[in-house]
């Protein structure tokens, strides 16, 4: 054998042409479109990135990232592991990790933007890549920004979130993605125990909710695979017996569990649809003793092709063929809705059509994103009654539901809320606007995620 | 850097190539070679560089000193030296923290424990610049004149970070004199390729599903899920090792340097004793011709002797007990073996042997990947019915999903597919040009798509961690 032979012709024909054609591809994507969410952009060379290695870290990410055809690629890799299941058509299992989590991330960065991409229409200054809200819940998103102020650069110290393994298992089935579901005691116990807190310190002028929405898992028909997934509601009837008697337990899992052949949870995302939060809504008013607004008050309008955070996560092929339909209720009740971001205050809508169009994540229709440090509705309703809602994704379809019920709705995201730039932590911060009801709205996975929960006390000092 | 990512695949690889090979002159490459082991290595660990370096200078000496005092006192002074340098070097990095940790438990205090973040490859290079003095000792080899030289087997960018533990004597003629034939640059990027293939393919993905059994709560997994898991850990860890170690002997084929094999197909081994025989073969003739021959070897003290280079073999591998018990778990198989089981192993079916080999390595990457020994024993507790439930539904859905994988994982964990291939090439007896299908046509068309395959799920799963990096 005297000649090279073809594979190594091969080998140094595809690397060195790869190697040009990223060199030459000078208009790198700055986001995945099929992903959803910010690529990593070129590291800066400084002598303390290099020393500590994170440049080269970095640049690695960078160049996987950004390498050429990227979209593609990452199709044909999940077409070959697709075709090599044996499972029944229509059942997959995939275990889902956080793609973009930087690897030593330097607690006094600026953190990486939230798994989003801004649509173009998003008002948020680029500076200010850290308060994009996620619709992508904490279990499978390995590092839950900080909220960062417009104005001033981060000056709080990091919180203890999600530093921990992050995959969470979905099962397809029927084009449904469902996140599974595993009951931790501790983070249960922790959940009753931060509420009893929280209803501690605020004694006996706020009236407290504890309002949990499960995911899917509950009501998707998984065939016989029923018992890959613990019992929410089992769950939920564990974490009211640890309760505090004084807070109020809204049994949102009942009221979806009756309309569960209804469209109540998207296909391709892990959230409620507005129909399931309406549903979660009017458990509400029945704890409260209120009467709901039916539904057909509400003008609907229809938002077509949403894929979610399911698909993002999975890219599996049943659900790219069956995107969802958000459907939305415009609220009739006049109002104003602010979003304060750092000192910055913004009005904006509760349901923003701005982010309808184009490749951003369409349940940031909801409350314009709901990832505000923290934001007001004030309505015409003049009841005197003032709500606080502390909330995450699960809260931005719910909230809306309540404009006809109070004078002024406040709205935090646990993951935004910040101390450095309000002032106040939460009981201050009742006390301030003169709140008389407390809702706690986090959805199962969150409940059941300690870190989260964590956020959640850090806010009552 | 790793070999297994896309900079060094498109960028580091394709530049080095273009270099070498466009320079003709000796020097001048090996050169190259230096700058860009540099290179490589400051990548990945921009200040502990400084440690090889000084771990190359200080051996650089050393050989010089034992050559020069050959037959004296002075020449097992400067080797003792050496030994002491690299292993204090080795026990600062990698021990001092687990060292401290145990003295404060054992004698109930509190001082600081060090934590000190393990240099990328030190396990490895200290042994070979200390496998090089003990050659210079042993007159195996002539002590290196040339710094430089020295400099380009310590740091080597082929094997510097995860082995094999290329010994000087292996290469030492190749550092002076090296040929590269299309022969043999052929050969290499057909190893490589199949390195990269095993780490890329098989590594990931089967570490990807072992999580989702190994990373849980072992209160509520099913025997099954227990036995998927450690099987599936099983593949990670062989093909993850054995693949880099591929690619390492086929960057050394491409430019010209011989390493020696690091794996032989270790699984389809028939007693424990054969099993480390085909496991890590750098790793064990080291200790074998540096601790466990000097030690009196068979021939005296034999217990003792095995102890002592298990427990080390376990330690070797990271600073934490749950690797010396699996050291010592192997002491104890070996040892049985030594007396009688071999015996016994050798006269029965050769199914029960492998069947029995396979159990006792599965059992220890179980006391491998733990390093929580209580979760360890809670796992292995589940594999052997202390579980709630047999199996569930999420073990079957993820064992259907990857039926195939695993049965080629399995595969080609075996000899399988080379002796198939050998085989079919034998068939051809004397039709050349048959044979030379199969060797230039066919392999090479294999490799191509196992290249592009490796390729695009590199770009696929940005998840790519190396095990190897611990020790």
């Amino acid at each position: 054998m005297k000649r090279i032979r073809l594979d190594a012709i091969a080998f140094i024909v595809i690397l060195g042409g790869l190697g040009l054609a990223n060199l030459l591809n000078f208009n790198k994507p700055t986001v995945s479109t099929l992903e959803n969410r910010m690529l990593k952009d070129r590291p800066s060379l400084t002598w303390s990135t290099l020393f500590s290695g994170d440049y080269f870290r970095d640049y690695e990410d960078y160049y996987s990232d950004t390498f050429i055809n990227r979209d593609s690629i990452v199709k044909i890799c999940r077409d070959i592991k697709d075709s090599l299941s044996l499972n029944e058509p229509g059942v997959t299992l995939v275990v889902a990790r956080e793609q973009n989590a930087p690897v030593n991330e330097a607690p006094d960065t600026v953190p990486a933007p939230d798994g989003q991409i801004p649509s173009p229409a998003t008002p948020a200054p680029s500076q200010d890549p850290g308060n994009l809200p996620g619709t992508q819940e904490p279990p499978d998103n390995e590092h839950t920004s900080e909220p960062v102020p417009t104005t001033t650069p981060a000056p709080e110290p990091p919180r203890e979130f999600g530093e921990d393994e992050t995959v969470a298992y979905y099962l397809i089935v029927d084009g449904k993605a469902v996140q599974l579901f595993k009951f931790n005691r501790e983070s249960m116990d922790y959940y009753a125990e931060v509420l009893n807190k929280y209803h501690e310190a605020l004694g006996d002028k706020v009236t407290l909710y504890s309002v949990i929405p499960p995911t899917n898992g509950e009501f998707v028909r998984l065939r016989k695979y029923a018992d890959i997934t613990d019992s929410q509601n089992d769950a939920i009837l564990y974490l009211n017996s640890r309760l505090n008697p004084e807070i109020i337990t809204v049994d949102v899992y009942d009221a979806l569990n009756r309309h569960k052949d209804e469209y109540i949870y998207f296909k391709t995302d892990h959230h409620w649809t507005a129909l399931g939060a309406y549903y979660g809504y009017r458990a509400f008013m029945e704890a409260t003793g209120r009467e709901p607004v039916p539904l057909d008050r509400y003008e609907t309008v229809k938002v077509d092709g949403y894929l979610g955070s399911s698909y993002t996560k999975t890219l599996n092929k049943e659900l790219e063929k069956n995107p969802d339909t958000i459907y939305l209720y415009l609220p009739f009740t006049d109002h104003e809705y602010t979003m304060y971001n750092g000192n910055k205050a913004e009005t904006a809508d509760l349901i923003d059509m701005s982010y309808a169009e184009g490749s951003s994540d369409k349940y940031l229709i909801f409350m314009s994103t709901g990832g505000a440090t923290w934001s007001v509705i004030k309505t015409d309703v003049h009841n005197g009654k003032k709500v606080l809602v502390m909330k995450d994704s699960f809260g931005n379809a719910w909230v809306p539901f309540l404009l006809p019920h109070y004078e002024e709705i406040y709205v935090v995201d646990a993951r935004f809320y910040s101390k450095s730039s309000t002032g106040l932590n939460i009981p201050q911060f009742i006390e301030k606007y003169g709140i008389q009801e407390l809702v706690f709205l986090f959805y199962m996975e969150d409940v059941n995620w300690a870190k989260f929960m964590n956020g959640v006390e850090n806010h009552l000092k | 850097m790793v070999f297994s990512s896309l900079v060094f695949l498109c960028i580091f690889m394709p530049v080095n190539l273009f270099l070498y090979f466009i320079i003709k002159d000796k020097t001048w490459r090996n050169w190259v070679l230096i700058i860009s082991s540099l290179v490589f290595y400051a990548w990945g660990e921009p200040v502990w560089i400084t440690a090889m370096l000084f771990s190359g200078v200080f051996d650089y000496f050393n050989g010089l000193m034992v050559e020069k005092y050959h037959g004296t006192w002075k020449a097992k002074a400067f080797v003792a030296l050496s030994v002491a340098g690299n292993l204090l070097l080795l026990g600062i990095f990698k021990y001092s923290g687990f060292f401290m940790e145990n003295i404060n438990a054992l004698f109930g205090l509190s001082l600081p424990v060090p934590r000190i973040s393990l240099p990328i490859g030190i396990s490895f290079y200290t042994f070979q610049t200390i496998s090089y003095v003990v050659d210079v000792y042993r007159g195996e080899v002539k002590a290196q004149k040339s710094f430089f030289k020295l400099l380009l087997f310590v740091s080597l960018f082929h094997q510097l970070v995860a082995g094999p533990i290329v010994r000087y004597s292996d290469i030492a003629t190749e550092i002076e004199h090296r040929r590269v034939t299309p022969a043999g640059f052929s050969d290499g990027v057909s190893r490589f390729i199949v390195g990269l293939g095993k780490k890329v393919l098989i590594a990931n993905t089967a570490g990807e599903l072992a999580l989702t059994f190994l990373n849980t709560d072992y209160g509520r997994l099913p025997v099954t899920g227990a036995w998927l898991g450690i099987l599936l850990y099983s593949f990670q860890i062989y093909f993850d090792f054995s693949g880099y170690s591929d690619m390492a002997i086929g960057l050394g084929r491409m430019y010209g340097f011989t390493y020696k094999e690091n794996f032989d197909y270790p699984y389809v081994s028939k007693s424990v004793t054969e099993f480390w025989r085909r496991w890590h073969i750098s790793l064990g003739t080291f200790f074998r011709d540096y601790l466990y021959i000097p030690l009196g070897g068979n021939r005296r003290h034999l217990t003792r002797n095995l102890l002592v280079v298990w427990f080390l073999t376990g330690l070797w591998h990271g600073a934490s007990w749950n690797f010396i018990i699996w050291g010592l778990y192997y002491f104890v198989f070996v040892f049985i073996e030594k007396i009688f089981l071999k015996k016994i192993l050798d006269r029965l079916p050769s199914v029960f042997s492998r069947l029995y080999t396979l159990l006792v390595v599965l059992i220890g990457w179980v006391f491998f990947y733990h390093t929580d020994m209580g979760q360890g024993l809670r796992f292995l507790g589940v594999m052997f019915g202390k579980a709630s439930a047999f199996t569930n539904s999420e073990v079957s859905i993820v064992f259907r999903s990857n039926a195939v994988f695993l049965i080629i994982a399995a595969i080609a964990s075996t000899p399988l597919a080379v002796r198939l291939f050998n085989a079919i090439k034998a068939c051809f007896k004397d039709n050349r040009a048959r044979i030379a299908f199969m060797d230039n046509v066919f392999r090479p068309v294999i490799n191509i798509l196992i290249l592009v395959l490796s390729l695009a799920f590199l770009v696929g799963q940005s998840y790519n961690p190396f095990l190897y990096f611990r020790f």
